[in-house]
């Protein structure tokens, strides 16, 4: 194929093939191309570059999946819950096609997560980079938006109800809030005509988009090559030939995660059981029975799903909702626009302020979940409802060990010193969960000490001396 | 006519305010928000102001009109009704009646007169309670003072006709005589409830003369016999259906336990056989599978006393008729029971037939342990005594015990492993329905104890077997699928684990080939 074997030995049948199409569409230049691709090595451990993949495996299984569950499944208010009980309890498989793209949904976020947060503390996003990440983060919106909109598709009384209370929290958009609502459920409740837009998101517009972005994503990586390790953290080192080095070890990941998701599959069919990751199909909805009690989102929505909780009714002439969703959008914009905030990484010059800046974004999101789950403020009456108090209180201490573990094996391995970010973030945990001050009035100290860090920072010594070199 | 008053105020009252109305109160009455209190504050609030701004314009001039008439006294009196939080309807009703604005005044009325909304703070009879008296379902459907005491509602000074048609107040409160005749003025004429309530019976008067309560009230003119408002109440008396009613089913037991649970009360009340009448029913019942069922787990469709004995014919069940109260709800059991050989046996013993198994108040909850051939079973106890060494009998107890036994267990072992299945990703609905239809032969077979005779018992007992052998062939199906299932995975994960495990030696050897074993050190 690669033309090294001898003049005289007759051409294979792979050869024959290869001449024909390399004939027509010049492959010569592709292959080229492979051949000379490499993945840098050197720096950080290189598991970071695998999860990309891992994330591109899981949308794999999440299209052949769904494929396979839309030979069955009908939309309709007299179908949709029917099928999904057909396909779970006649067709064969139908189970494991329906708990493989559940399982494999939730993977995927997963994956992007881990894969977005090590893209964000390794610096790839600087420049030349800044269009990937931010593909990369739309990617992210629309992965979430799939598992809100698959989400109803079962048609029963859990995912009506969780419906409902997310999309109202769009009312909370100014101006547009209502009309927006109405658009999203196709009338002013939550009805038929919600199902059938959510369906058409989910199997239609949002793969479209998904595929559209994916493929933009994975050429500017070509286009561009992965990114290399900061020159301040790694020496020059030669790279890993992409075919089949690095493919094979990809595969090889892709396979681990098969027999993961395999295992779970079988184990634990209807999801973990944890709030937020569940799919047991239950009750048809029924619009007109009485809401569901304790509705949550999925568990990656449920840090936005406290947040409106912790926000007053009203707050600065604003309804609390609103607010909350203000304070979500602007952190949302600041990690988009990362790349370009990042003038440090930028020049190639150490930013250990954005690093911290994930590690707090790791801590105020977990706080915030952990607050969601109820974690130990469970009443063991199921009736009562539980005790904020005792949740705030265990999800501090849980946040506060974790974070100081992190914190000192950051002095320690990585030598990082800059933790204005991530020090705020846990004082605001500390101030709320274990003395007990308002979110808000923690959160608003935190900013004080943030701004106080910022500025000190920038006035004393340039942050590159405190992020010793690795 | 004076009567229909109050209830076209209020039919009229529930339409809207006028268009053009701005709420504005009548000067007389924003005169009364001038009115200071002892601590030199205002007596009437801004949450009052609203809340008569809110009350539509015909009530504000009645309110008006009667402060220019000072039948509302002043501010604290205003303030007293106001305490009631009335709805604008019963408002209405209140404000246009002068029996109730005099005698809710504190300061013109004694204490022993006065209608307060909080009688223990005013020392007020607890009789004249006004917040139960303006919930009393005469007064929700207009019915006044005066349509008990007499006079008339617009009148502001009290005339004799008020209390004319009751006996004097020596004798009205000793001999309670008159109290259901007084009632059944109204309740016992079809055609004036037809105007309040068409649906509410008017039998109640001649169903009470029958009952224990009437002979001993009418007849023997004991006036400590229980009579309308023993049970009812005066001044708040609510609808069955309310939860505050002291009929609701729910309150019946306590009803009627304030006299038949007070042996003090009782005392000197004999049954028909001379013993004394007992005081431990209501006791008894709260132990009961029937008081558990109405007042601890809330299921309203529970027997109360009434349910057995009546209402207004309250009445002892005789021997001969206790088995019919029973079978008002088990009537199968009642059924099988008739055909049974037992039925004979307890005609020829005068035995009351459910009671003589189950008791009466204290009935507890039946279980299989109950059908034993032993001393202390309930078979052999009685068999003993009355039908000793009749080895059938025992034979047929056993039988039923251990059928019965084998049943029970089945459904105890399946339905865990289905619940467990079920949560593996099984289809576990045919085995549930399965395990209900098995469910529902137990119960069956139980009722058909009342038979016994086998031939009755097994037609029960043959559907639970039929059931169980269904049950356990559905679930040996959902195991075989579920070994399926992890054979399969097994299968799968060995195959791709030899298959990673030849990716990983591959990997290995191009490394070694390539001699970049220093930049694979972190591979996964």
């Amino acid at each position: 194929m690669t033309g090294a074997q001898s003049p005289a030995a007759p051409a294979s049948t792979g050869e024959r093939l290869y001449r024909w199409l390399d004939a027509r569409f010049g492959l010569g230049r592709l292959v080229e191309f492979a051949r000379h691709k490499e993945v840098p090595v050197g720096g950080h451990s290189m598991v970071w570059y695998y999860l990309g993949g891992a994330t591109l495996f899981f949308f794999t299984v999440q299209l052949a999946s769904g494929v396979l569950l839309l030979m069955y499944y009908q939309a309709g208010e007299q179908t949709s819950y029917e099928s999904i009980r057909y396909i779970t309890t006649k067709v064969p498989f139908g189970w494991l096609v329906r708990s493989i793209h559940c399982w494999s949904a939730h993977l995927m976020i997963v994956a992007l997560v881990v894969h977005m947060f090590s893209t964000m503390m390794l610096k790839a996003y600087r420049r030349p980079r800044e269009l990937t990440w931010l593909t990369g983060f739309v990617l992210f919106a629309i992965a979430l938006g799939f598992g809100f909109s698959g989400y109803l598709l079962p048609w029963n009384e859990l995912a009506f109800f969780a419906t409902a209370v997310g999309t109202d929290s769009v009312k909370s958009v100014p101006v547009i809030g209502q009309w927006l609502l109405e658009v999203m459920r196709g009338g002013p409740d939550v009805t038929i005509n919600t199902l059938y837009r959510f369906f058409a998101l989910h199997v239609v517009i949002l793969p479209l988009v998904m595929v559209a972005v994916v493929s933009t994503h994975l050429l500017f990586i070509q286009v561009q090559g992965m990114a290399k390790p900061m020159a301040h953290q790694a020496p020059s080192r030669p790279g890993l030939r992409f075919f089949p080095d690095f493919l094979l070890r990809d595969l090889l990941l892709w396979l681990v995660c098969l027999i993961v998701l395999s295992v779970l599959v079988y184990l634990l069919p209807y999801g973990p059981g944890i709030p937020g990751m569940e799919w047991e199909l239950g009750k048809k909805a029924n619009p007109l029975a009485p809401a569901y009690p304790g509705i949550k989102p999925e568990w990656y929505f449920l840090w936005v799903y406290q947040l409106l909780k912790e926000f007053p009714a009203h707050l600065f002439g604003m309804e609390g909702p609103q607010a909350a969703l203000l304070v979500v959008t602007v952190l949302m914009g600041i990690w988009a626009l990362v790349p370009w905030l990042d003038r440090r990484a930028a020049k190639g010059l150490p930013s250990p302020m954005f690093t911290d800046l994930a590690i707090a974004a790791i801590i105020f999101m977990a706080y915030l979940t952990l607050k969601a789950w109820d974690i130990g403020g469970k009443s063991a009456d199921p009736s009562k409802l539980p005790d904020a108090r005792a949740t705030a209180w265990t999800c501090a201490w849980i946040v506060l060990g974790v974070s100081s573990a992190i914190a000192v094996l950051r002095i320690l391995a990585y030598r990082q010193r800059w933790m204005f970010f991530s020090g705020a973030a846990l004082l605001q945990v500390v101030l709320n969960g274990v003395f007990g001050v308002d979110y808000l009035i923690a959160g608003a100290v935190a900013l004080v000490v943030v701004i106080a860090g910022v500025v000190l920072t920038s006035r004393k010594s340039p942050a590159a001396r405190l992020e010793a070199p690795r | 006519m004076k009567g229909l008053f109050p209830l076209l105020l209020l039919l009229g009252s529930a339409a809207p305010n006028p268009s053009g109305d701005d709420g504005k109160l009548p000067a007389s009455v924003e005169k009364l928000f001038e009115e200071k209190g002892g601590d030199g504050k205002p007596i009437l609030g801004d949450g009052d102001r609203a809340y008569l701004k809110k009350l539509p314009l015909h009530t504000r001039e009645l309110i008006a009109k009667d402060v220019d008439a000072v039948t509302l006294g002043g501010a604290r009196h205003l303030k007293a009704l106001l305490s009631l939080e009335l709805s604008s309807q019963a408002a209405a009703i209140v404000f246009s009646d002068n029996c109730i604005l005099c005698h809710a005044d504190p300061e013109s009325q004694k204490p022993i007169h006065l209608f307060s909304a909080d009688p223990k703070a005013t020392n007020s009879s607890p009789l004249l309670n006004l917040k139960s008296f303006v919930s009393d379902v005469h007064f929700r459907r207009g019915l006044s003072c005066a349509g008990c005491h007499g006079g008339s509602p617009d009148k502001d000074v009290m005339t004799p006709d008020i209390a004319a048609r009751w006996p004097k107040a020596d004798v009205r409160h000793v001999d309670r005589t008159w109290i259901p005749e007084f009632c059944a003025r109204c309740h016992a004429d079809p055609g004036f409830m037809r105007g309040f309530n068409p649906s509410l019976p008017t039998d109640q008067l001649s169903k009470y003369r029958q009952s224990q309560h009437g002979i001993l009230l009418l007849n023997e003119k004991d006036s400590k016999a229980a009579q309308c408002v023993s049970c009812h109440g005066v001044h708040g008396i609510r609808g069955p259906k309310s939860r505050q009613s002291t009929v609701h089913p729910q309150a019946i037991p306590e009803t009627c336990g304030h006299c038949h649970a007070d042996p003090k009360y009782m005392a000197g009340y004999r049954k028909d056989d001379g013993t004394p009448l007992p005081t431990d029913q209501l006791e008894g019942f709260k132990k009961s599978v029937h008081g558990k069922a109405l007042l601890e787990r809330g299921d309203l469709g529970a027997p109360a006393c009434n349910d057995c004995h009546g209402n207004h014919a309250a009445m002892p069940p005789a021997v001969s008729s206790i088995s019919q109260v029973c079978r008002t709800c088990h009537s199968q059991n009642g059924t099988f029971f008739d055909g049974s050989k037992h039925k004979q046996a307890f005609e020829a013993h005068h035995w009351p037939e459910c009671e003589k198994c189950h008791g009466k108040h204290q009935i507890a909850k039946p279980t299989d342990a109950l059908i034993s051939d032993a001393s202390d079973g309930l078979c052999g106890s009685c068999h003993a005594e009355n039908a000793r060494d009749n080895r059938e009998c025992n034979e047929t107890a056993r039988y039923f015990r251990s059928t019965l036994t084998d049943l029970v267990t089945t459904s105890q072992r399946l339905r865990p492993e289905t619940e467990e299945l079920a949560t593996r990703g099984l289809d576990a609905e045919p085995i549930v329905a399965s395990l209900d239809e098995l469910k529902d032969a137990i119960v069956q077979t139980r009722s058909r104890v009342h038979t016994f005779d086998r031939g009755g018992f097994d037609q029960g007992a043959k559907a639970g077997r039929e059931a169980a052998a269904k049950t356990e062939a559905l679930l040996e199906a959902a195991r075989s699928e579920q070994r399926y299932r992890r054979n399969g995975l097994l299968v799968s994960i060995g195959l791709m684990s030899f298959l990673a495990v030849v990716m990983g030696l591959r990997i290995r050897e191009l490394s070694r080939r390539r001699g970049q074993g220093n930049g694979d050190r972190h591979d996964p």
